[in-house]
């Protein structure tokens, strides 16, 4: 751990869901003065920028213009999908800890649903041309189909099914009724999981992420510094990140391990925690099957028993590992990495209302990019770096 | 339809004069190792130095799923192993989605959309 220990002091978040009033970079930088609003300061106290832009696109470095932001000495575009949230604040954290800045607000924002088109468009357009077109020829037109395939790979290598992959949609709606702010609401159970259309075997409709439109913003700065600010610092105590270059070939083990298996560790590692410490765990969950292999690779379970470990009373407010507190990308909203940051924060903070966790010393938070390409992990907790006097 | 139009670019100019030929391109390194067609450099030993060369056409699935169009139509989507070692992702036609498993061997194939359409590299039971 860097001399300087950094902790999340504030939390934007726009209104999420079918938003149309506002542009990607307008929902940037709504987040970003919520958040900084949140956590005591003013915009003239950010000295460095860090921006993520989703599919829309829109959101750059034009934002320190839009929001008159004056001497950063710290900004830049970042993109590594998914797990790029998680990625901004280990990048704020080592700036911070260097003292390059002090204070420091990563945004993340997209607008790609419009009235006028599908939820599918949204996701969907592509010209074919070239290896990418090739791709859509041929029938894999979207990032639905290779998670299928991913998945389906997993469940004939390892026998996971269906009812198992629907027990982790079934939790997430369970959490999601306690959470104001998720898009569905409506109560799930196994059934209606299996009643929910097929998208691309083996995944249905409610194995598949929401598309959301809106933004939501954190502030980072030094642990020293928190224990003087108007919110309860979120101190981060960890972080790995893991990209496995995998080839497409013979041997390859896409859909069976992820990068999780290699960032998770390595994240609590660095906080001088174990996974058994974990109170609550925030996992990236575009598709169930994603949360089912992090859980795995995470080692919550043994490499292959994610299917058992999901569909054995593990999951949901009554559950014994709590999972996805606030209905994650599949019921509350798809703010791709800030979707389960925004969640840790909430409940690290004690802020979470309903469906606030008792225990939330500990809050492993993932994030995933491309198909299981990307990962980062951040280990999350109200309480500062052991050993030392930071709150 | 069998498969979408796509039309060529630069990068896959090459490999669509193969499959106009009904060859599925690969590239070979001077150790022999197999590289997919859009690869910079041989993804084994990292050689530059790649011959162009035509895939025997045999492969086996290592995974597959089935896309539900809204008008009930199936597509059996597969990552396939080809023979020589590469994957390559695309549909396996002439076949029931249940008839395609993890392990079947399949055949290579290619369908055009339309005249104007490249021709796109598809598999078949073997
Ligand atoms: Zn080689």
């Amino acid at each position: 751990m860097a001399e300087r220990s950094a902790a999340i002091v504030g939390l934007g978040m726009t209104e999420l869901g079918k938003v149309y009033s506002r542009t990607a970079a307008q929902f940037a930088g709504d987040a970003v003065r919520l958040a900084v609003a949140d956590a005591g300061l003013e915009l003239g106290d950010v000295d460095g920028l860090l921006t993520s832009a989703g599919v829309s696109g829109g959101v750059g470095l034009a934002l320190q213009r839009d929001l008159g932001l004056r001497d950063l000495r710290l900004l830049s575009e970042m993109q590594s999908y998914g797990s790029t949230a998680g990625q901004m604040v280990q990048y704020a954290s080592l700036a911070i800890a260097a003292g390059m800045a002090e204070t420091v607000a990563c945004v993340f924002a997209d607008a790609p649903l419009r009235q006028d088109t599908s939820t599918g468009a949204a996701y969907g357009a592509r010209g074919a041309v070239g290896w990418r077109g090739l791709l859509g020829a041929a029938g894999i037109r979207d990032t639905n189909s290779l998670y299928a395939l991913a998945a389906q790979r997993h469940m004939d290598t390892y026998g996971t099914t269906n009812d198992q992959l629907g027990h982790i949609a079934v939790g997430q709606r369970a959490w999601a009724e306690l959470n104001p702010q998720a898009q569905m609401r409506t109560p799930m159970t196994l059934e209606d999981y299996h009643a929910s259309r097929w998208i691309v075997e083996p995944f249905h409709l409610f194995d598949c992420c929401l598309v959301s439109n809106g933004g939501i913003a954190v502030i980072v700065t030094s642990a020293e510094r928190a224990a003087s600010l108007a919110r309860p610092p979120v101190h981060v105590l960890g972080w790995g990140q893991a990209h496995p270059g995998h080839a497409q070939r013979r041997h390859e083990d896409f859909g069976l391990v992820s990068g999780a298996a290699r960032s998770g560790p390595a994240a609590l590692a660095m906080a001088g925690l174990t996974v058994d410490d974990v109170d609550v765990a925030e996992l990236y969950d575009c598709y169930t099957f994603t949360v089912l292999i992090t859980l795995e690779d995470y080692g919550f379970c043994p490499k292959g028993e994610g299917g058992r470990f999901v569909a054995d009373g593990t999951l949901g407010p009554d559950g014994k590992l709590k999972v996805n507190t606030g209905g994650g990308q599949l019921s509350s909203s798809y703010m791709w990495g800030m979707t389960p940051l925004s969640e840790a924060i909430l409940q690290a903070r004690g802020e979470a209302g309903e469906r606030q966790v008792d225990r939330h010393d500990v809050v492993l938070v993932s994030g995933n990019g491309g198909v299981l390409d990307h990962h980062s992990t951040l280990v999350l907790s109200p309480h500062g770096p052991a050993g030392r006097s930071s709150s | 339809m069998r498969v979408g139009p796509v039309r060529r670019d630069e990068a896959t100019a090459a490999f669509f004069d193969g499959t106009a030929r009904s060859e599925r391109l690969l590239f070979r390194c001077p150790a022999g190792h197999f590289s997919p067609p859009y690869a910079q450099q041989c993804d084994t030993c990292a050689s530059v130095d790649l011959v162009s060369v035509a895939a025997a056409g045999g492969a086996s699935v290592v995974s597959r799923s089935v896309a539900h169009q809204r008008g009930g139509d199936r597509d059996t989507l597969v990552v396939a192993e080809l023979d020589e070692g590469p994957w390559w992702w695309s549909k396996v036609i002439g076949a029931e989605p249940e008839q395609v498993a993890a392990g079947a061997r399949l055949t290579v194939a290619f369908e055009r959309a339309d005249e104007e359409s490249e021709a796109v590299p598809v598999f078949r039971l073997a």
